[in-house]
């Protein structure tokens, strides 16, 4: 597997800082801009996998650069960080060439997650399952196979699994996995009985199938998609 | 009342003492002339009597056709002495011809003749009735004020119309004035200078008024986006603790307790920058959204996250009512009223909807009514729920309004009872 080039394009150093250190570890290779100038010299100079702009940066606006980026023909991936979470800055975005559109705040495993699928997607090898040890995910037709089997799973079932596998490896707190499956009508539920009941069902079928992966709890909080010990 | 009126009611009141006094002013003038004009003519006419008597010549009979009559006496000297010069007076003589008393004027004096004999002259004309007088001046006088009040009415109001135009102009436009809606100018066309000061006056106020409704709108969408970063570094860097730490079970239920409360901060937030970008009309887009589909799909959500309080759900009406309306407005108001509904309902009881074409109504058990002036402000909270922004039903007034529907909330048996009504036309 080639290393992925990443640039940063962020003002807030502390964000930029976590952001960098996070995908490091997720073996990247990143490099960083506080500002106009910066990017525009990197994007100028190099070539990148996928870019994470910030479009409120203080000395010019990241759509700027993202036209730039698309006037110079690169293929680089652009996903757009704002702190504007409105219809009309995504439109405006995705319609400017971005790849994707992640408002603030976002979760790192978000990110993360975000990445690989962008970078997958640009990839284009027309495949775009995920695969986790002996675990295949297919988001464009919404099927799991497991050593070649499929897995029939119901709707939530499949959500949750798709949830866990883009994120191997972090843990999942109950409330996020909730509200990724059930959006924002799960913020005040009296307790997560109802995750757990999915994520219960989920499990036994994948114990069932022999799958290398298991969804860990980690003391009651969350859960940990992580591969078996052979 | 009206300004015009008042200030007819004001003059109708002012008028009419100074009338009165008038009124005694001209009566004493009055007679004063005409006792003048009197004692002027009696003086001539004694003096005539006079003159004649003592240069022996015949004195005028006392019925001369003149309406005037005298009397001479002879006095001694004593009387003369103690009655010298001339005194007028007003008295009630006997008219023989009438055979009634008539008010008359009365000269007396003292005259002495060549052989020192003292004569006291009488001479008196027929005078006026002072009642009849002080009568017909009253009847004319108010027959004046009349007349007087009504030119004095019609003028003002006449006047006023025409020179107080601008002012009911100024106050149509403060009556189509709505508040964070920009105003049309002052209609400002008069020359008159003290309107022209009050159009300007009110121009300004609105627009400082307007001003400062903006800036505070963007204060608040400021004040929140400013927050989504650092929001981001706190929630990102617990992230990492907990992915790349190892923390102990103790630890790691401190730091999700703090992604908990997190979390709160960055919906509340959200909330925030919704409701802002609502009252700022940021979402002109417009789909056909069928809110019975809606209402469907999130019931059936809320069934399965509730699902252990075993709460009946029915839904009653039109199985499709497809309204032009934002999607992400639409789902934001149905969701917070079912989401109510659950959120407040006991265990083992009941929700119903119902659907019309113009009418939403959902209604679910409870113990106590809300403070129904109150429900859909921000931040009212019947009671403290963690998790819970406190703005869910202001958002749905403020969708409501949004698109002019009305919203409204009752008690009824025992029932919470919130109703969305489309305005008839």
């Amino acid at each position: 597997m080639c290393i992925m080039k990443i640039l940063i394009i962020e003002d807030e150093s502390s964000l930029r800082e976590l952001m960098q250190r996070t995908l490091q570890q997720e073996r990247y290779v990143v490099e960083t801009a506080a500002d106009f100038a910066e990017a525009e010299g990197k994007i100028a100079g190099y070539d990148y996998d996928c870019i994470l702009l910030d479009i409120m940066l203080p000395d010019g606006n990241g759509l700027k650069l993202l036209e730039q980026i698309k006037a110079m023909r690169k293929r680089d991936n652009v996903i757009i960080i704002s702190a504007r979470d409105s219809l009309e800055d995504r439109i405006a975005g995705l319609e400017q060439g971005a790849d994707d559109y992640l408002p603030k705040p976002f979760h790192l495993a978000e990110l993360v997650a975000r990445i690989r699928s962008v970078i997958r997607r640009s990839q284009g090898r027309g495949d775009m399952s995920l695969t986790i040890g002996n675990v295949r995910l297919d988001p464009s037709s919404s099927r799991v196979f497991v050593n070649d089997q499929e897995l029939e799973l119901l709707k939530k079932e499949f959500t949750i699994l798709h949830y866990f596998i883009q994120r191997p490896r972090h843990l999942i707190d109950k409330a996020v996995l909730a509200e990724a499956v059930w959006g924002d009508h799960a913020d005040q539920a009296d307790n997560f009985h109802f995750v757990y009941a999915q994520v219960k069902n989920l499990r036994r079928k994948l114990d069932a199938a022999n799958a290398s992966i298991e969804l860990k709890s980690v003391y009651g909080f969350g859960y940990k998609l992580v591969e078996r010990e052979p | 009342m009206r300004l015009i009126t008042r200030i007819a009611i004001r003059l109708t009141l002012a008028l009419a003492p100074l009338m009165i006094v008038w009124a005694v002013l001209f009566y004493f003038a009055l007679i004063k002339e005409i006792n003048d004009e009197m004692d002027d003519s009696l003086e001539t006419y004694s003096e005539m009597i006079i003159v004649r008597m003592l240069s022996h010549q015949e004195l005028p009979a006392l019925n001369s056709g003149s309406n005037n009559s005298y009397s001479i006496h002879p006095v001694d000297s004593i009387y003369a002495k103690t009655h010298d010069g001339i005194v007028y007076s007003d008295i009630e003589v006997y008219i023989l011809e009438r055979e009634e008393y008539e008010p008359a004027r009365v000269l007396t004096t003292i005259f002495e003749d060549d052989e020192g004999r003292f004569y006291e002259l009488r001479v008196s004309s027929p005078s006026f009735e002072r009642d009849e007088l002080a009568a017909a001046i009253l009847r004319w006088l108010a027959l004046i004020y009349l007349i007087l009040l009504i030119i004095v009415i019609l003028t003002t109001i006449l006047v006023l119309r025409h020179n107080i135009q601008p002012l009911y102009a100024l106050l149509h436009w403060l009556d189509r004035y709505q508040p964070g809606h920009k105003p049309e100018a002052v209609p400002n066309d008069t020359n008159i200078p003290e309107f022209r000061r009050l159009n300007n006056a009110a121009q300004k106020a609105v627009e400082r008024s307007e001003h400062l409704f903006e800036q505070q709108k963007n204060f608040i969408g400021n004040a929140s986006h400013e927050l989504q970063t650092p929001l981001a570094i706190i929630g990102n860097r617990i992230e990492w603790i907990i992915d790349n730490t190892n923390p102990t079970e103790e630890q790691l239920e401190q730091l999700i307790g703090v992604n908990h409360s997190l979390a709160n901060i960055v919906k509340l937030n959200k909330t925030l920058l919704l409701l802002t970008k609502i009252d700022n009309g940021q979402f002109p887009e417009m789909n056909d959204v069928d809110i019975a589909a809606l209402i469907r799909d999130e019931v059936e959500i809320y069934g399965e996250i509730f699902e252990e309080r075993n709460i009946e759900c029915c839904i009653n009406g039109t199985e499709s009512l497809t309204i032009p309306i934002n999607r992400t407005l639409a789902v934001t108001l149905v969701g917070n009223l079912v989401r109510n509904a659950y959120i407040h309902s006991p265990e083992n009881s009941r929700i119903d909807v119902s659907i019309n074409y113009d009418k939403l109504e959902i209604s679910n058990d409870g113990d106590t009514p809300l403070d129904a002036e109150h429900v859909f402000d921000r931040f009212y909270r019947a009671t403290k729920r963690e998790g819970s922004t406190g703005l869910g039903l202001a958002l749905v007034k403020a969708i409501a309004d949004y698109y002019s529907l009305d919203v409204e909330y009752r008690f009824k048996n025992k029932k919470h009872i919130f109703t969305i009504t489309r305005p008839k036309n």
